[in-house]
């Protein structure tokens, strides 16, 4: 299973450190955090689709699957015909209108080379973004539920626990 | 050449690391420092420290010192410059004494540049020294140094995540220090902690409040002399705590006897049993977190609330071991790098108070008479100069025209002094200024921090000032030449400076240059040598008369202005994540203005309902002291009653400047009454 960035909404205070971190690698911010009115933030990017749609409709293919398993991007091959905006159900892929080719997250592939995080990963002070397999983080996730289970026991709290 | 340079952010006062990559002096971009894990960021930066350097490009920065000549701004040379600041300073101190002169250090430059600064003004004979700590941290100042014998911030950020529960007063960390919010109050709350928030608006942190308290601005003060009242009445308190390590409880218990929860919920509107629950949790708990910022120091009655938390933290025994925290976290990276070398009317550095025994300590360290008579705090050497007693006024990295409570009159005031200016940038007080010198930004020197944390950490220089600018401490050092007061101005480099405040502060006198400059983690303050420092403050007693922690009776003091028929609704401000104080640099950072481009006015909907407001509307501000007009955000995050503004668009036009805390000299900046009106477009 490839490496992507995960989103936990609980952890976000909206800071948008992520968008800064990535429009100074990139020019561009291609993560966007959302806000609304009751204060959730959504911080949103590619996906990286195991199946994804914008990879298999670019006629040029200018969208590739990298060694990592990112969905990258190719920007000589791009003759900005929109395919993969229309295809991706984020609406992830952007046009660059100078240049008229599109822009969309590689989870900073130039970053990776260097072993290093992708910009906004490195910077998110919360850890709302993680950068992992999902299996992973998915058995992390497991592991902690479960030895906050056999601490509550330890603690001898009275409540019964059900996992429903 | 491509060089990783280590520096410490310039925003806040978290302290967070990271490197600046330069190519020949020019910052290319930035990089995360994972490689010094015990630094309190642990490589991660909230969007103002990724966006550091962006301000420092712009063009907008200050070149060449500049000479006020009929009105318009000329180019001097370095040597023109200072040799005329001098002569126009030789002839006040003459004509009128060295009392007509003022020194305004700088919260945004070193401990050196500091230091240097307070001395310069000493060696002319002056004690009028200030830096807007005054306007930050002043009332908890105050408060903690006669509860705790010491002011400082208690136990390193690790033990944050071992709280229980964390109150949070006054205070919005999730937008004012992302990475501590992140990186340890959640990270408490992963362990099961509780928190406690009290604000009047719902902010980004009191979105994981378990209680959420949300009274009047200005009336914090009920709500902690209730609490007292709670948790002493119903023996909730550490027994033990109380008993053996702190003085005076019955004293305290007599004076919050008649502030019940019941009282307090008449004059807060926060509901009496919320209080009880507040105080129930954090008293039973088990170990707390307890901080808080602006909206309890920036207030005519902020000492008093201070106390009244500071009595909170000591009967809840949340004070003097591990696990637990207590302080303030201020907005700017350095407010310690002033506060701790002096630049206080009332102080030395140590900080030691101005007094014959250590002005004669320093007298003989320095080598000429160090003044005696206490100076004048902010806001009063401004109220001086507005009554043309102050006549000159040496302006370093402050912004007063904007900082200050009510900037018509300080504009007023600056009209009437020499002022001397050295900043990276315009700012609305370099328009009253006579003389303009080019400072060096952050990056552009190196330079010693203490992060509220008490770390004491070296940042480098990265990148090449612009132009001819330069060191605030270089500045400093030619004044003083020029001034005839260079014999005592003996340094070349940052490092000469340094020991000497190895000699000079005993707390620091471990923090050498050498230890700094190789260990980038810095070290905890006190460090009384090169071996040792401090992480946790009073596990051995208080630096109190009795080594016991000194409670203190309290009473309510009403706010300095409460609303009436015609300003109906209380007005409070507060800080945004993308912004920085006045704005002078976060505004000319591409990335955070971008996201962050102007004020706007908080209004419940049944306040714009009544008002005929609707969202987005332009509405005018009206205070007794001025007025803004900005757009309006109707939104039922902020309590009825209230309105609240984000205070880097000038709001302290609206603030109150003759409504001053009687113990810190605080002024009202965050709790005015206003009156909100729909601007009529033509
Ligand atoms: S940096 Fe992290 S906390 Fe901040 S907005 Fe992005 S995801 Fe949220
Ligand atoms: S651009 Fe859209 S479709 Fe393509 S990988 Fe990303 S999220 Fe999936
Ligand atoms: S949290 Fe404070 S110190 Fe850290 S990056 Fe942000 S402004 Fe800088």
């Amino acid at each position: 299973m490839s490496k992507k960035i995960f989103i936990d909404f609980k952890r976000c205070i909206g800071c948008r450190a992520c968008e800064v971190a990535c429009e100074m690698e990139h020019g561009e911010a291609r993560i966007r955090v959302f806000e609304f009115p009751d204060l959730t933030t959504i911080p949103f990017n590619c996906r990286h689709c195991e199946k994804a749609p914008c990879l298999e409709v670019c006629p040029t293919g200018a969208l590739y699957r990298d060694q990592d398993g990112a969905v990258a991007f190719d920007p000589l091959k791009c003759i900005g015909c929109l395919m993969c905006a229309v295809a991706c159900p984020f609406g992830v892929p952007k046009i660059d209108e100078v240049n008229k080719i599109m822009d969309k997250c590689d989870l900073c592939s130039e970053r990776r080379a260097e072993g290093k995080l992708p910009a906004c990963v490195s910077s998110c002070p919360t850890e709302a973004l993680k950068f992992g397999e999902i299996n992973e983080l998915l058995w992390d996730r497991e592991g902690s539920f479960v030895s906050r289970l056999k601490e509550a026991r330890e603690r001898g709290e009275k409540e019964p626990i059900y996992l429903l | 050449m491509e060089e990783l340079v280590p520096v410490v952010c310039p925003w806040c006062s978290v302290g967070c690391r990271l490197y600046i990559v330069s190519v020949n002096g020019h910052p290319r971009k930035i990089e995360w420092d994972y490689d010094h894990p015990n630094t309190p960021n642990k490589g991660k930066l909230c969007p103002k420290g990724v966006a550091s350097y962006q301000f420092t490009i712009s063009p907008d920065r200050l070149k060449k010192p500049l000479i006020k000549r009929n009105g318009k701004f000329e180019e001097v040379s370095w040597e023109e410059a200072i040799r005329y600041v001098a002569q126009k300073f030789k002839e006040i101190i003459e004509e009128h004494g060295p009392e007509a002169l003022a020194f305004l250090g700088s919260e945004r430059c070193s401990l050196e540049d500091n230091y240097v600064l307070q001395k310069l003004a000493r060696a002319l004979g002056t004690n009028n020294v200030e830096f807007a700590g005054r306007l930050c941290q002043s009332s908890n100042f105050v408060a903690r140094s006669k509860v705790f014998g010491s002011p400082a911030q208690t136990n390193p950020f690790e033990d944050i995540v071992k709280s229980k529960v964390i109150l949070v007063w006054g205070y919005n960390p999730a937008e004012t220090n992302p990475v501590l919010f992140g990186q340890y109050f959640e990270k408490a709350l992963d362990n099961g902690a509780k928190i406690i928030v009290v604000d009047p608006i719902k902010t980004k942190t009191a979105k994981f409040a378990d209680i959420h308290l949300q009274p009047y601005p200005g009336t914090d003060l009920a709500v902690a002399l209730a609490m007292l009242n709670y948790i002493i009445k119903n023996e909730l308190y550490d027994r033990k705590f109380v008993e053996e390590r702190t003085d005076n409880f019955e004293e305290l218990a007599k004076s919050v006897e008649e502030y019940t929860p019941e009282w307090a919920e008449k004059v807060s509107e926060v509901p009496a049993g919320m209080i009880k629950r507040a105080a129930e949790l954090l008293a039973t708990g088990g170990n707390a977190t307890i901080v808080l910022n602006e909206g309890v120091n920036q207030h005519a009655n902020g000492t008093m609330t201070a106390l009244a938390i500071a009595n909170l933290i000591a009967i809840t025994g949340n004070i003097g071991k591990e696990g637990v925290f207590s302080g303030v976290i201020p907005g700017a990276h350095c407010g310690l790098c002033a506060a701790v070398p002096g630049v206080n009317c009332a102080q030395l550095p140590g900080p030691v108070p101005l007094n014959e025994e250590n002005a004669k300590k320093f007298s003989e360290l320095w080598g000429f008479e160090v003044p005696r008579k206490p100076g004048l705090h902010y806001q009063a050497i401004f109220k001086a100069m507005a009554e043309g007693k102050m006549k000159g006024i040496f302006i370093m990295g402050q912004n007063p025209a904007r900082s200050l409570a009510n900037s018509s009159l300080i504009e007023e005031a600056l009209e009437k002094a020499f002022v001397v200016v050295s900043d990276i940038f315009p700012t609305e007080t370099t328009k009253f200024a006579d003389v303009i010198l080019p400072a060096a930004s952050w990056y552009e020197k190196t330079g010693t921090v203490i992060t509220q944390n008490r770390r004491v950490m070296r940042s480098f220089k990265a990148v090449k000032p612009p132009g001819e600018a330069k060191p605030d401490w270089e500045i400093l050092v030619m004044l003083a030449r020029e001034l005839g007061v260079g014999e005592y101005f003996n340094y070349s480099s940052v490092d000469d400076i340094l020991r000497e405040i190895n000699r000079a502060i005993p707390a620091l006198k471990g923090a050498t240059p050498e230890r700094l400059n190789s260990n980038l983690e810095g070290c905890f303050y006190p460090c009384p040598d090169e071996k040792s420092e401090t992480p946790r403050l009073f596990l051995n007693g208080f630096p109190t008369k009795t080594g016991r922690a000194q409670l203190a009776p309290v009473k309510w003091i009403q706010p300095g202005e409460v609303p009436d028929e015609e300003y109906p609704l209380w007005l409070t401000n507060f800080r945004q994540v993308g912004h920085f104080h006045t704005g002078t640099m976060s505004m000319r950072s591409k990335s955070l203005i971008k996201r962050w481009p102007e004020g706007f006015l908080m209004i419940n909907p049944e306040d714009a309902k009544a008002l005929g407001i609707r969202d987005g509307d332009r509405v005018r501000v009206e205070t007794r002291r001025g007025s803004l007009v900005v757009r309006a955000m109707v939104t039922d995050r902020i309590r009825k009653g209230v309105v609240a503004m984000p205070w880097h668009w000038g709001v302290n036009f609206l603030t109150k400047d003759d409504a001053i805390d009687e113990f810190s000299k605080m002024p009202e900046l965050k709790a005015v009454t206003c009156r909100v009106t729909k601007e009529v477009v033509e």
